[in-house]
């Protein structure tokens, strides 16, 4: 898992950040802080679903559950479906 | 009673006295909803009877929802709402389009309720938190409340009721609550009946924004459509917002904190950061419950842009069934997929342009699109918005002004002055730290509401309607 988060806390810090030189932790509020837009949050949303393996209900989650790369893996590991 | 009448000036100090003399939270909940079934009755009691019934109905949908949070029981309420908006909002339009004879007579006659789009907004948003299995258990009381909340039941913002559930039941307001109000009102009324209003109506007949897009036939010029965007763009900017801190002054008068609607949207360099600003309430709706579920539906690209376009489209439909509402939003929704792929082109290029440079040209952009695409909001219809559009391309029609000069120069006046206030309240944001600034602040403060509660007087003798009031 931290291996995942790792990856994930890259990859914002690298594509998707609006303001480039911004440090990106796994604790830095992303959604609330606007560092990134609507569609980063699907760009992440994607990626969470490959780097968890899991099926994610996109209907089941809000902005706010995705607003630290911490709180997106709790919130993948909360409602996410294993993938067959 | 509207914000703006002197009963809404009686009223809401009686229900403030009112509410600091009952202590307990139930007695005050029902004292604020009794407050806001009698201000919305004001309008019409045929509007409280949706309401009412709208708020029974989704409060038991609610329940059912929350026994078994199925998508089927989602849609249930979904379908609902989507049918009362559909029938008091869009059918009488589309009745209208028709012509008399093709819908049995008691639906031609429905008269739209003020402020059903927010509110059944608000009640979508609560099916949807409850589906999501957010921790809501809201009373019957303050359920209703909730949609009917008199600050906010005629034109929002929308609210959710994460946010409301807490104030309404421990909200107790603070010397600094009622400060920020008054403060807050007196900043929305000066918007509202000064500056808005001189934009729309104009100083002397025959000018403003409503004049210039009714009154003259097909004869703009370009710089005319110039300045008419600009205008309207400012015209509803002032309208809205200063409405919106009429309604949050008044919420915060009773300690309750309701979510921002603006936050300067003109000074935004990029299309993805005016949807953060203008219309925040709306936009962020659009954006947690249509777009983020539709765009993850599918893994492919395209299809976040085509969700993208749908949900802007769904924003401008919000607004009523015309084309030209429909049409704005699918302009807003390809002009933020192109400044998306504009993003990926400068990342994958790893092109570096200075960053002043790069928030200039990218504010100029946006600013000119969004003021551009306000003649399509705002024309009578399409035919209208590409006469105008055609105006804009006859560079010859440039050297002259059908408009009057009057107006001409305030609109201009009024945008520079938009900008230098925006820049001084940046500098005095950094100057706050210096105690001998910050007394100044406080010595120019009375001035300032002074002058403003006076141009406010001096305006009010026009009658003032709110642009938002008809969605």
């Amino acid at each position: 898992m931290t291996e995942a988060i790792k990856e994930m806390t890259d990859y914002i810090a690298r594509e998707l950040v609006r303001r480039p030189g911004v440090e990106i932790t796994s604790e830095t509020p992303l959604v609330s802080s606007g560092l990134i837009d609507s569609f980063a949050l699907v760009e992440i949303f994607v990626k969470l679903e490959k780097l968890t393996n899991r099926r994610i209900p996109a209907a089941k989650i809000q902005p706010k559950d995705m607003d630290t790369v911490c709180l997106m893996f709790a919130t993948a590991e909360r409602i996410g479906k294993p993938r067959q | 009673m509207n914000l703006l009448s002197l009963s809404y000036l009686v009223f809401v100090p009686v229900v403030w006295v009112l509410s600091r003399l009952i202590r307990s939270t139930r007695g005050r909940q029902i004292l604020w909803l009794a407050a806001s079934y009698f201000f919305y009755a004001t309008w019409s009691l045929k509007f409280l009877a949706v309401l009412l019934v709208s708020s029974v109905v989704n409060y038991a949908l609610g329940n059912y929802l929350r026994r078994k949070p199925t998508a089927g029981r989602l849609w249930v309420g979904v379908g609902f709402n989507i049918l009362l908006l559909g029938t008091f909002k869009y059918l009488p339009v589309w009745s209208t389009q028709l012509g008399p004879g093709h819908l049995p007579g008691f639906l031609e006659n429905l008269i739209l309720p003020v402020g059903v789009s927010f509110w059944t907004f608000e009640a979508l948003s609560y099916l949807f938190d409850v589906y999501r299995e957010e921790e809501l258990d809201p009373s019957l009381t303050e359920f209703c409340l909730y949609l009917a909340f008199w600050p906010t039941v005629l034109s929002g913002p929308v609210c959710r009721l994460p946010e409301l559930l807490p104030q309404f039941r421990n909200a107790e307001p603070v010397w600094d609550d009622i400060t920020e109000g008054v403060r807050r009102i007196i900043l929305g009324l000066f918007m509202k009946t000064v500056l808005s209003q001189m934009l729309g109506a104009g100083l002397r007949p025959g000018e403003g924004v409503d004049f210039g897009f009714n009154q003259i036939a097909h004869g703009w010029t370009g710089a005319d459509v110039l300045i008419l965007a600009l205008g309207f763009g400012f015209q509803m900017y002032f309208d809205f917002a200063g409405y919106s801190n009429i309604v949050i002054g008044t919420a915060r008068l009773f300690g309750i904190r309701l979510r921002e609607n603006f936050r300067d949207p003109f000074l935004s360099t990029s299309p993805a950061e005016f949807w953060t600003r203008w219309h925040m309430s709306l936009s962020f709706w659009i954006r947690d419950y249509v777009f983020l579920p539709l765009a993850t539906w599918k893994p492919q690209v395209w299809w976040r842009h085509f969700a993208l376009i749908i949900a802007m489209m769904l924003f401008g439909f919000w607004h009523g069934p015309d084309s030209t509402y429909i049409i704005w939003g699918a302009l807003q929704g390809l002009f933020l997929v192109a400044h998306r792929q504009y993003q990926q082109l400068e990342r994958r290029t790893n092109t570096k342009i200075p960053a002043g440079l790069a928030s200039i040209a990218g504010w100029a952009v946006t600013f000119c699109f969004m003021l551009l695409s306000w003649v399509v909001f705002r024309a009578n219809d399409l035919h209208q918005a590409a006469t105008m559009f055609k105006a804009l391309v006859h560079f010859s029609g440039y050297h002259h002004f059908v408009l009057s000069r009057n107006f001409v120069a305030m609109t201009i006046v009024i945008a520079v002055a938009y900008f230098m206030v925006a820049g001084l309240r940046r500098l005095a944001d950094n100057l706050k730290q210096v105690p001998a600034m910050s007394r100044v602040g406080w010595a120019l403060s009375p001035l300032m509401y002074s002058a403003a509660m006076l141009s406010i007087v001096i305006m009010s003798i026009h009658k003032a309607v709110f642009v938002y009031l008809q969605f």
